[in-house]
């Protein structure tokens, strides 16, 4: 579904990304941990394009994206949250999943002005769906800045399975979440799964991580050191030092 | 009607033209200080049609309405791709070159054994459609409003459609605007062109209005206006420009209640607001309180609910 291959991005002497190949199969959910500044957001950023790569290539579904724009690439199926909250917060609820709709597979549906000025049955019903799925129908009409902190966070990743994408890229989607946020996010992923999503999860909750993914790779200073099981990576000495430590660990 | 109100709605009337030019750029996160230059563009596209060409009025009001959209795509072209500030001194500078080229304009022919044209510095006088055709001052203004309210009803449909929204979500947050999937140059390219033609067809009423335009009249204050108008009046609804426009020239101009002064009240106004309220008096969160407010006392059939609206 996706591969990198060689990618690295360099901010002037610092290399932020070094080399790294990861294959994440059709309907994986892959988790990415590393310490803070490994490289983990910067990948992202390179899979959705925000910025071109110093080397190597993003692929999707086989075919090299690494040239491409970031709306050709949100067209293809790739769908991100971030790890501070993004949200368009002068807009309602609605408005946040509508535009955020992938239009391509709507575009037979209605007439050309019902979709412009509302969204047709099929679109509308999905909307729905995805509210409710994340617990905001009664928010529909709110503007996305009064959400609470929680509502915020449904609100993000809400926005990006508008899209209907194949694959999903989470940055960190528990962070300043409480237990109980955390056990309804784990559910949501292990939902989502079963639609046949593909799922890279950055994440430091280690819990959450490892409960979900069906396989780890661990980020250090921008090079991958190591790829497999959540059980295999837990117990692997060089990643327990790098970056787990040996007492932290749950 | 007074004559003297008839005039100062009037103009109300068609400097909220050039008020809404800048709000539609200010929505996708643009500052333009340059759509002064669209006015004027299409106040000499409209002016040379009626009065050289014998065009009639409607016809070059469109002129006006299509070189505006016309030239602010040739300078999207490569402003759009900057920002910020940079894409502020860009249009600046595109706004007095126009101006300028405008000095050196001269393009005049005979009608009636009298000359009219662009003359250059010496303007370009007897725009005298409306008044060889016997439309009257109070008609003129019912004009102008009716096609404002036409823009108007345009702008509302477009605020509410995904255009519209899109180019909210693109001053919102472009980075998000960008990973939600919307083409953000292609965008700003029709937002352009709209607010140019916005200009352009405020500029041919202004000149059929005055009957006299020199480029002087659209130099850099007129542009700092068109945009302030917008920061007092609100972002949120394309009534704040006009808001802002009518507090300005209904207010501070035509009650000379501050005469000397005006200026500084005005700047000091907008200078209060941006450090207050950024986004002007009707800004998103007070039009989504009216909104809501309106739901709550005529609520809508809710077979029909209409989500997409705020």
């Amino acid at each position: 579904m996706l591969e990198l291959s060689g990618l690295s991005k360099h901010f002037g002497g610092v290399r932020a990304v070094d080399g790294v190949n990861l294959k994440v199969g059709r309907g994986d959910i892959v988790g990415l941990i590393g310490p803070n500044g490994s490289g983990k957001s910067t990948i992202v950023n390179l899979i959705c394009g925000l910025f071109p790569p110093t080397a190597g290539n993003v692929l999707l579904a086989g075919k090299d994206i690494t040239s491409l724009p970031t709306h050709i690439r949100v067209g293809m199926g790739i769908a991100r949250t971030f790890q501070n909250i993004r949200l368009f917060g002068q807009l309602s609820v609605w408005q946040n999943l509508w535009v955020a709709q992938n239009s391509d597979q709507h575009r037979k549906d209605g007439s050309f002005l019902k979709r412009w000025l509302g969204a047709p049955g099929a679109a509308r019903a999905e909307i729905d769906r995805t509210l409710e799925f994340f617990n905001l129908e009664k928010k529909r009409d709110e503007l996305a800045a009064n959400l609470s902190f929680g509502e915020q966070r449904r609100l993000e990743m809400a926005r990006a399975l508008a899209a209907n994408p194949s694959l999903l890229l989470l940055d960190e989607p528990a962070a300043g979440m409480n237990a109980e946020e955390i056990e309804q996010l784990d559910e949501r992923i292990r939902t989502l799964r079963k639609t046949g999503i593909t799922i890279l999860l950055i994440e430091h909750h280690m819990e959450l991580v490892m409960a979900v993914t069906d396989r780890v790779a661990v980020l250090n200073f921008g090079q991958k050191i190591a790829d497999g099981g959540p059980a295999e990576i837990q117990a692997n000495p060089q990643v327990r030092e790098a970056y787990l430590g040996s007492s932290n660990v749950k | 009607m007074d004559d003297h109100v008839v005039s100062v709605l009037s103009n109300i009337g068609v400097i909220s033209f050039v008020a809404l030019s800048a709000y539609l750029l200010l929505l996708t996160g643009e500052i333009s200080f340059g759509q002064q230059a669209f006015f004027g563009i299409g106040a000499y596209a409209a002016a040379i049609a009626t009065a050289m060409w014998g065009w009639p009025l409607a016809a070059g009001l469109m002129l006006g309405a299509l070189a505006g959209a016309s030239s602010a795509l040739l300078v999207g072209l490569p402003t759009l791709r900057l920002h910020g500030l940079y894409f502020a001194v860009a249009t600046l500078a595109f706004a007095e070159m126009i101006r300028i080229l405008l000095e050196l304009f001269h393009y005049q022919v005979a009608v009636d054994g009298e000359l009219v044209g662009p003359n250059g510095t010496d303007g370009f006088g007897g725009i005298r459609y409306v008044f060889q055709n016997k439309i009257g001052a109070f008609e003129y203004m019912l004009l102008i409003y009716t096609l404002l309210a036409t823009a108007l009803a345009g702008l509302w449909l477009l605020e509410r459609s995904r255009l519209g929204v899109a180019f909210r979500m693109i001053g919102g947050d472009e980075t998000l605007a960008k990973t939600s999937g919307i083409a953000i140059t292609r965008h700003r390219m029709i937002a352009a062109a709209l607010a140019g033609a916005l200009a352009g067809i405020g500029g041919g009423l202004y000149a059929h209005l005055t009957t006299y335009i020199e480029p002087r009249i659209f130099d850099i204050m007129l542009g700092v206006h068109a945009l302030a108008y917008g920061l007092i009046g609100g972002l949120g609804t394309a009534l704040g420009p006009l808001l802002g426009v009518l507090i300005d020239i209904g207010l501070l101009g035509s009650t000379r209640l501050f005469s000397g002064y005006r200026m500084i009240v005005f700047g000091g106004l907008v200078a209060v607001l941006l450090i207050f309220r950024p986004r002007g008096l009707l800004n998103e969160e007070m039009v989504h309180r009216i909104g809501s407010f309106w739901r709550r006392v005529w609520p809508t059939d809710p077979s029909q609910k209409s989500h997409g609206k705020t």
